[in-house]
């Protein structure tokens, strides 16, 4: 599926739910990225970041976001461990979206779903996007 | 890891233990590699300096992820499956710049017997500036 314009994002999308697996080689490849914490690892738990960054990368991949795009503020609730191997599915919809000078914002909840559909994280990302 | 802590071991006004890091374009282009962020803020120099913020800057995600460090530190599995962050972003942090992740327990509360932490939460780089500001509460997991 294509991406939807920046422009037909309206408030109430919700964008299409998309599954990813939390492999052991990608959150290997996360902890070296941000540089330690290693300790994940060896307990077998996903860093609660990793399952944020990935659900939003996750979602921005429906959409196109303008270049020059800049996070403005970030809210995560973290609700369950999630082990290593496991494919969580994530979902969200456009809550806000208003013009404050050169900038529109716009406000995504996010949510990601294990594989027994249990929330184990939530979130609501304001993005500050250049006109 | 830290796996639960005591109630007993927390008290208002105590420091958590700091996270600082070294920022490179080299680890944030790893960042992007790892997270699948490829917007040309972070990336791309040449896009970066005719933007308002004049270069490249790390992904917001990235200095969440030394904070979320920080937390994982101090509350172990109580912030892994508990914990609630809310910030905003101040200022962007830049390649070269050391970013300094430090916070403090404002209270402890309890809801319906379950106690939890709230915490203030902030980033600074080298020069003082706050990147990154905001709170954390974490439900602290009971200890068997």
């Amino acid at each position: 599926m294509s991406p939807i314009s920046f422009e037909e994002l309206a408030v109430g999308y919700e964008f299409p739910a998309t599954s990813y697996e939390l492999s052991q080689p990608l959150i290997a490849q996360y902890l070296e990225a941000v540089g330690g914490q290693q300790y994940f690892l060896t307990s077998g738990v996903v860093p609660p970041l990793a399952i944020a960054a990935y659900a939003m990368t996750a979602l921005s991949q429906s959409f196109s976001v303008p270049p020059g795009s800049i996070h403005a503020s970030q809210e995560f609730e973290f609700l369950k461990l999630v082990p290593i191997g496991s494919t969580v599915s994530c979902g969200g919809k456009i809550v806000q979206k208003v013009q404050r000078g050169r900038l529109h914002l716009v406000v995504l909840e996010i949510n990601a779903l294990n594989q027994d559909e249990e929330k184990v994280l939530s979130g609501k990302a304001t993005i500050a996007v250049p006109i | 890891m830290n796996q639960k802590r005591k109630l007993s071991d927390i008290h208002p006004g105590d420091s958590l233990p700091s996270v600082v890091k070294h920022i490179t374009q080299e680890e944030i282009n790893l960042y992007a590699e790892a997270s699948g962020d490829f917007n040309p803020i972070h990336i791309d120099e040449s896009f970066a300096a005719q933007t308002p913020l004049g270069g490249t800057i790390a992904h917001g995600m990235l200095i969440l992820a030394y904070m979320s460090e920080m937390m994982t530190k101090a509350f172990g599995e109580s912030w892994l499956s508990g914990g609630k962050l809310s910030v905003r972003f101040k200022a962007p942090a830049r390649p070269k710049d050391t970013i300094t992740t430090s916070g403090k327990i404002d209270s402890v509360e309890h809801k319906e017997g379950v106690p939890y932490v709230n915490c203030s939460l902030e980033s600074r780089n080298q020069k003082g500036e706050t990147v990154i500001t905001g709170g954390a509460v974490v439900k602290l997991q009971p200890i068997p």
